[in-house]
């Protein structure tokens, strides 16, 4: 039943590992993203979000 | 520290917000006239204004003129303020405006010409692409510019966005544009079948990913915010959403090919990928929406917080819905169905439709320094809009299922129970149901229109809005130990470098192996190259657009084996450039159509493009009298066989000089077949051609039933 996927799994030696590879490098990518992020300090993560929120340096209050 | 004066430059966002609104009652009107065509199929008028030429024009406009000028409207809009400085130049803002404007004129008038590569959304034709080119170079350096002499120390995640967008954009532009020009308007791809196929949905897939999706939520974490008026949700999370995203999204493409004859490795690591893209999508989704908590009671009177709410909500929902389509038991009913219509409409119109509108309600009145006109009329707007969205979507979900389970369907005594016509003709009424949603999302942008306008006539546009800030200072010495975020937001160079790095790393795990290893594409002895005459059919298929309602895959299911013939192989596609499996069956898979029991005689698919009512009632397909009008062009025949050739089709050699010949021969025999059938046509026209083409597909497998598969 699976012939027509096997020719091709098969015609690529070790074709498993492409998967297997790309896993690896996403895990470790987010893991150590998931660290950095965490250790990120709180007043500068409050100052980084207010960004767009102060007034853009305008001199028109009104616009 | 001095504080420095300047201005925004409040002209070039003014443009871009006009080219938005105008190029996208533009597409829409195109999507909607399609969408009649097939409730209608008389309103296909001439062959400039046929299905198969006009769709493309929808799916380019919308994408990369309405969403493209939208996107292009909030960068220069918030960029500017993001980096408190005013866009790098002037003269570059101002090319890069009138160039994508020419851009989308020229496709505007090549696409209904016919100049097509005939590849979904980069169809334009290899001069355009140059330009394209050209232009997102001046965008690149204009952003750049400005960041570089920008006075806020920080890159705000907005940025981050617009970065990836800036160069995943041109590296997905640049390998789908690997092409060879055989005259100044035509060219062939580099790729070949599965590969083609391969780059084509990693550049498709990623083109929503890149082009509607990363800029868009850049516009999303500036503009929410500002019309909430509080900050975002988290910025940790928007952190992770834009690395975790941008790492993701590059690997998926290969979802669109799921049970098609890509090699299997391929398709797994799509599948894979797609699922784990839930989660950066829904992080961005949640902290899109939680940046309202405490302030839900506002959306009830904000209009604009009500656009952007369904907007999110659309993100979320088509986000969703993405990762489950790309599991393979669900793809196996949904593709080639217009369940996909609805699933790209509810990202098209909800999303990036949506938030455009949100963005323009809330900037307009801004630069021209006046208040909405009419606060009612936005609110029929958004109520016109979100209907609209349900009216297409619903009809096209209920279309896509029934139209699935009727072409798998069998009767008792084993054979299938639904003729593909039958399946064709029980669309319509959801066809009509899908254009009155339509229209009322375009009644919707009309009142839209309507009310900018007088918001407009009720200010004056603030050219150059006066700003103040203090530069950055130069010798700024990091303290130890700081944060690495905080190091790359201060180093958009580093960071653009890093995210190329990032889309890079699956870019090439996904494409590299299917180019490097010839093994991955069995040949088969008997698949042999296009016979000049079949060549020039094949070049007015791409042509007709015929790619946007016929595959040329069929999947190894018994329900596509039996209507349709031997399901195909990775080695029947090698020499064609570009492969043509197509995303969507409105019409019956034509991948064997020249042999078995769907073969026909000439004079069937004569008289069937001619008027194809007349061979199988209630079809939708548009009648072709032109083609029996025109005369085959075959002066650049010689340019053709040249060019593939180059490109790996093993033509003999100076098989250009005798290829006229060739041509002449075949298509006259085709002419006595169809005098034999009482059909009195002249060999020359451009009908023989494409009934050559027809009568080849498929066929070479079957001349050897047992085919040999060298490894």
């Amino acid at each position: 039943m699976y012939k027509f996927i096997k020719q091709y799994a098969e015609t690529m030696k070790d074709a498993n590992i492409y998967p297997m590879v790309s896993l690896l490098i996403f895990l470790v990518f987010f893991i150590v993203l998931l660290v950095l992020v965490k250790k990120m300090k709180k007043e500068k993560v409050a100052e980084l979000s207010n960004i767009p929120l102060d007034n853009d340096g305008q001199t028109d209050p009104t616009i | 520290m001095q504080v420095e004066k300047f201005y925004y430059d409040n002209r070039i966002v003014k443009n871009f917000a006009y080219a938005t609104v105008i190029w996208g009652v533009v597409g829409m009107l195109a999507g909607l006239w399609v969408a009649l065509q097939l409730v209608f199929p008389s309103l296909n008028i001439t062959q400039y204004g046929s299905f198969g030429r006009l769709r493309p024009l929808h799916t380019n406009a919308v994408i990369f003129a309405f969403v493209g000028n939208g996107i292009f409207m909030g960068v220069y809009y918030s960029l500017q303020r993001l980096c408190k400085a005013r866009m790098f130049s002037d003269k570059l803002s101002n090319i890069h405006f009138w160039g994508w404007q020419l851009i989308i004129v020229a496709a505007a008038i090549t696409l209904p010409l016919g100049l097509s590569q005939g590849a979904e959304y980069a169809e334009l034709i290899w001069p355009i692409d140059l330009a394209i080119t050209i232009i997102w170079v001046v965008f690149g350096w204009n952003m750049f510019g400005t960041i570089i002499k920008r006075r806020e120390k920080h890159l705000y995640v907005a940025i981050w966005f617009y970065i990836a967008t800036l160069v995943t954009v041109a590296v997905l532009h640049l390998v789908r544009s690997g092409e060879l020009p055989y005259t100044w308007l035509r060219s062939y791809t580099w790729y070949s079948g599965v590969q083609d196929a391969l780059v084509q949905w990693w550049y498709g897939h990623n083109a929503v990913a890149f082009f509607l999706t990363t800029p868009y939520l850049g516009l999303m974490y500036y503009f929410l915010p500002k019309a909430a008026n509080r900050p975002i949700y988290s910025y940790r999370l928007s952190i992770i959403h834009f690395w975790a995203l941008i790492f993701l999204y590059i690997w998926a493409g290969p979802h669109h090919l799921l049970y098609t004859a890509l090699p299997n490795w391929a398709q797994s690591l799509g599948v894979v990928f797609s699922l784990m893209l839930i989660f950066p999508s829904w992080g961005g989704m949640i902290n899109g929406l939680l940046t309202l908590r405490g302030a839900w009671d506002r959306v009830r009177d904000d209009v604009i917080l009500k656009f952007m709410v369904v907007a999110v909500t659309a993100y979320g929902m088509a986000t969703l819905e993405g990762p489950m389509l790309s599991l393979k038991s669900v793809s196996a009913i949904a593709h080639y169905t217009d369940w996909i219509i609805a699933h790209v409409h509810v990202g098209a119109l909800g999303w990036n439709g949506m938030l455009t509108f949100g963005v323009l309600y809330w900037l307009v009145p801004r630069i021209f320094k006046t208040q909405l006109y009419s606060k009612k009329i936005a609110n029929t707007h958004f109520w016109l809009g979100t209907l609209g969205i349900l009216f297409y979507a619903i009809p096209m979900y209920w279309a896509g299922f029934q139209q699935s389970s009727m072409w798998k369907q069998f009767t008792e005594a084993g054979q299938l129970k639904y003729t593909f016509l039958e399946t064709v003709t029980y669309m319509r009424p959801f066809y009509a149901m899908r254009s009155l949603g339509g229209t009322l999302y375009l009644a919707g942008v009309v009142f839209m229109v309507y009310n900018l306008y007088k918001t407009v006539k009720s200010g004056k546009l603030v050219a150059d809005e006066e700003a103040e800030a203090a530069p950055l200072a130069k010798d700024y010495t990091p303290h130890t130990g700081e944060h690495w975020h905080r190091w790359i937001e201060r180093r958009p160079v580093q960071l653009m470098v890093m995210s190329m790095v990032v889309i890079l790393i699956g870019g090439l795990i996904e494409l590299v192996p299917t180019f490097l290893i010839k093994s991955n594409v069995p040949t088969i002895s008997s698949v042999k190259p296009y016979t000049p005459l079949e060549l020039q059919g094949r070049d007015i298929y791409v042509r007709e657009g015929c790619y946007t309602c016929h595959s040329q895959m069929i999947r190894p299911f018994r329900s596509e084996t039996e209507r349709y013939g031997e399901y195909s192989k990775a080695g029947e596609f090698v020499y064609d450039h570009p492969f043509q499996w197509g995303s969507k069956r409105t019409g019956p898979d034509l991948a064997r159509e020249g042999t078995g029991n769907l073969k026909k005689t000439d004079g069937w698919h004569f008289r069937h493009f001619r008027e194809p009512s007349s061979m199988s009632e209630g079809s939708v397909m548009p009648s072709y009298p032109f083609l029996l009008e025109n005369e085959l062009d075959v002066s650049s025949l010689e340019a053709k066989i040249n060019a593939m050739r180059k490109l790996g089709v093993p033509y003999e050699k100076d098989y250009e000089k005798r290829a006229l010949t060739d041509l002449n021969m075949q298509s006259e025999e085709i002419a006595r077949n169809l005098l034999s059938d009482s059909i009195r046509v002249s060999s020359k026209k451009e009908v023989i051609a494409l009934i050559a083409y027809m009568q080849r597909l498929g066929a070479d497998i079957s001349k050897i039933k047992t085919a040999t598969v060298n490894k």
